[in-house]
C-alpha cells in the first residue's frame, strides 16, 4: 500500500527529459504532475489550516487524470459479471472513493522523499498504453514504475492501474478480493472496504 | 519357411516398435501433445524470468495450456500461449509469472478479469513480471547503507 502511494506521488515532480508529443499518454502524466506541483508549492495552500483545501484540489487534479471506476471495476475481476446492476454502482462507488481519498491524501506525504522523475517512454497499442518511469528516491534508490492507461470515449488518457516493482496496484486488490469472496461473501467484502473507509455511506 | 515368417514377424514388430518410439520422442520434444486444440494468445512482460516453450499456464492452479514460444521483441519478452479449447480468458485478465516454491519450475498464472472475451490471436496487455527478490534485497540493503544522515 505503501509503496502504490508513492507512485502515485510521482505524479507531483516535474521531472524527466524525455521529449513526448503533445497529448500522448506521456504528455498528459506529465502535465498533471505539473499541475499538481504547482498546487503543493502554492504558498496560499501550506500549513494545517489550508490542508483540506489543498487536498480537495489535488483530488480534482487526479480525477481527471485516473478511472477511479475502471480500476474498482478491474479490482474486481472475475466476480464483476456476477453482481447485480445496483451492486456494480454501489461498489464502484465505494471503492473509486476508497482509492481516490487513499492515494491522494497520501501524496504530499511522500512528496518529501522524492528526488527526480526520468521518463522512460510509452508504448502504445490502439486505445491503451503503457508510460514507464523510474523514481529515484532522496536516498538514491530507483524504484521502475509503469501507469496502465487507456483512452476513454471523449479521446482522453487515463490511468486505470500503477505497477510499481512489477506489483500491479489492480493484481493486488484483485487477489485480496478473490480470497475474501472465496473465503465468505461479497457482502463482507463490502463491509470490509467500509470499515477501511470511514466516509463511506 | 514357418520359422521365417516367424522371424519376419517379430523383425517387423520390432521395426514398428522402434519407429513409434521415434515419433513419440519428437512429439514429446517438440511439446505437442498438450498443444493439440486450443488458440492462441500473446502477453509481453519486461523479464521472462525463466519461462520456456513448455511451461505450464495455469488458472486457479489449473493447467489450462502451455508456452508456446518465448522470443525477444524490443527488449521485452513476447510469450506465446496456447489456451485449451474451451478457456475463456478476458481482455483485462492479468498473466503474471511465478514460480513454484522459492526455486522450482516458473509457470505462467492468469487471474480472471470481468471484461469481454479476448479473441483467438489477441494479446492479454496486464502482465507481471515474477518478482526479482535479488533486486528488492539489495535495494533494501542499499537503502540502509546509502540513507543519508537525518
Amino acid at each position: 500500500m505503501k509503496i502504490v502511494s508513492f507512485a502515485l506521488a510521482a505524479l507531483m515532480l516535474v521531472a524527466g527529459t524525455a521529449a513526448v508529443r503533445a497529448d500522448s499518454p506521456m504528455a498528459e502524466v506529465k502535465a498533471t504532475t505539473e499541475n499538481i506541483l504547482v498546487l503543493l508549492k502554492d504558498p496560499n495552500l501550506q500549513g494545517e489550516s489550508k490542508k483540506a483545501e489543498r487536498q480537495q484540489l489535488v483530488r480534482a487534479q487526479m480525477e481527471k487524470r485516473f478511472a477511479w471506476d475502471q480500476s474498482a471495476r478491474a479490482c474486481l475481476g472475475r466476480h464483476w459479471t456476477r453482481r447485480t446492476p445496483e451492486e456494480k454502482t454501489e461498489f464502484t462507488k465505494l471503492f473509486s472513493d476508497f482509492l481516490k481519498e487513499t492515494y491522494s491524501d497520501k501524496i504530499a506525504t511522500y512528496y518529501n522523499d522524492l528526488d527526480k522523475i526520468n521518463y522512460q517512454g510509452e508504448k502504445l497499442i490502439d486505445d491503451y498504453a503503457q508510460v514507464k518511469l523510474v523514481l529515484t528516491t532522496k536516498a538514491k534508490i530507483d524504484h521502475p514504475v509503469e501507469y496502465r492507461m487507456q483512452k476513454n470515449a471523449s479521446g482522453d488518457w487515463k490511468v486505470y492501474d500503477v505497477v510499481i516493482e512489477g506489483i500491479s496496484l489492480v493484481k493486488n486488490y484483485r487477489d485480496q478480493f478473490d480470497a475474501i469472496i472465496a473465503k465468505s461473501s461479497y457482502e463482507e467484502l463490502i463491509q470490509e472496504i467500509k470499515a477501511k473507509h470511514p466516509s463511506a455511506p | 519357411m514357418k520359422k521365417q515368417r516367424f522371424e519376419f514377424f517379430v523383425g517387423l514388430f520390432m521395426a514398428l516398435g522402434i519407429l513409434s518410439l521415434a515419433i513419440l520422442s519428437i512429439r514429446i520434444a517438440r511439446n505437442e501433445f498438450s498443444h493439440s486444440g486450443g488458440y492462441e494468445v500473446q502477453a509481453v512482460f519486461t523479464n521472462g524470468n525463466g519461462i520456456r516453450a513448455g511451461s505450464p499456464i495455469l488458472i486457479a492452479g489449473v493447467e489450462v495450456g502451455r508456452v508456446k514460444q518465448i522470443a525477444l521483441k524490443d527488449y521485452e519478452a513476447q510469450i506465446v500461449l496456447m489456451i485449451q479449447p474451451g478457456v475463456v480468458l478476458q481482455k483485462d485478465a492479468i498473466a503474471s509469472i511465478k514460480t513454484k516454491g522459492l526455486i522450482g519450475e516458473k509457470y505462467i498464472e492468469i487471474t480472471p478479469g470481468g471484461g469481454e472475451p479476448i479473441a483467438p490471436n489477441g494479446v492479454i496487455r496486464d502482465t507481471e513480471p515474477a518478482m526479482d527478490f535479488e533486486a528488492i534485497i539489495s535495494k533494501f540493503v542499499q537503502g540502509n547503507v546509502s540513507k543519508p544522515a537525518q
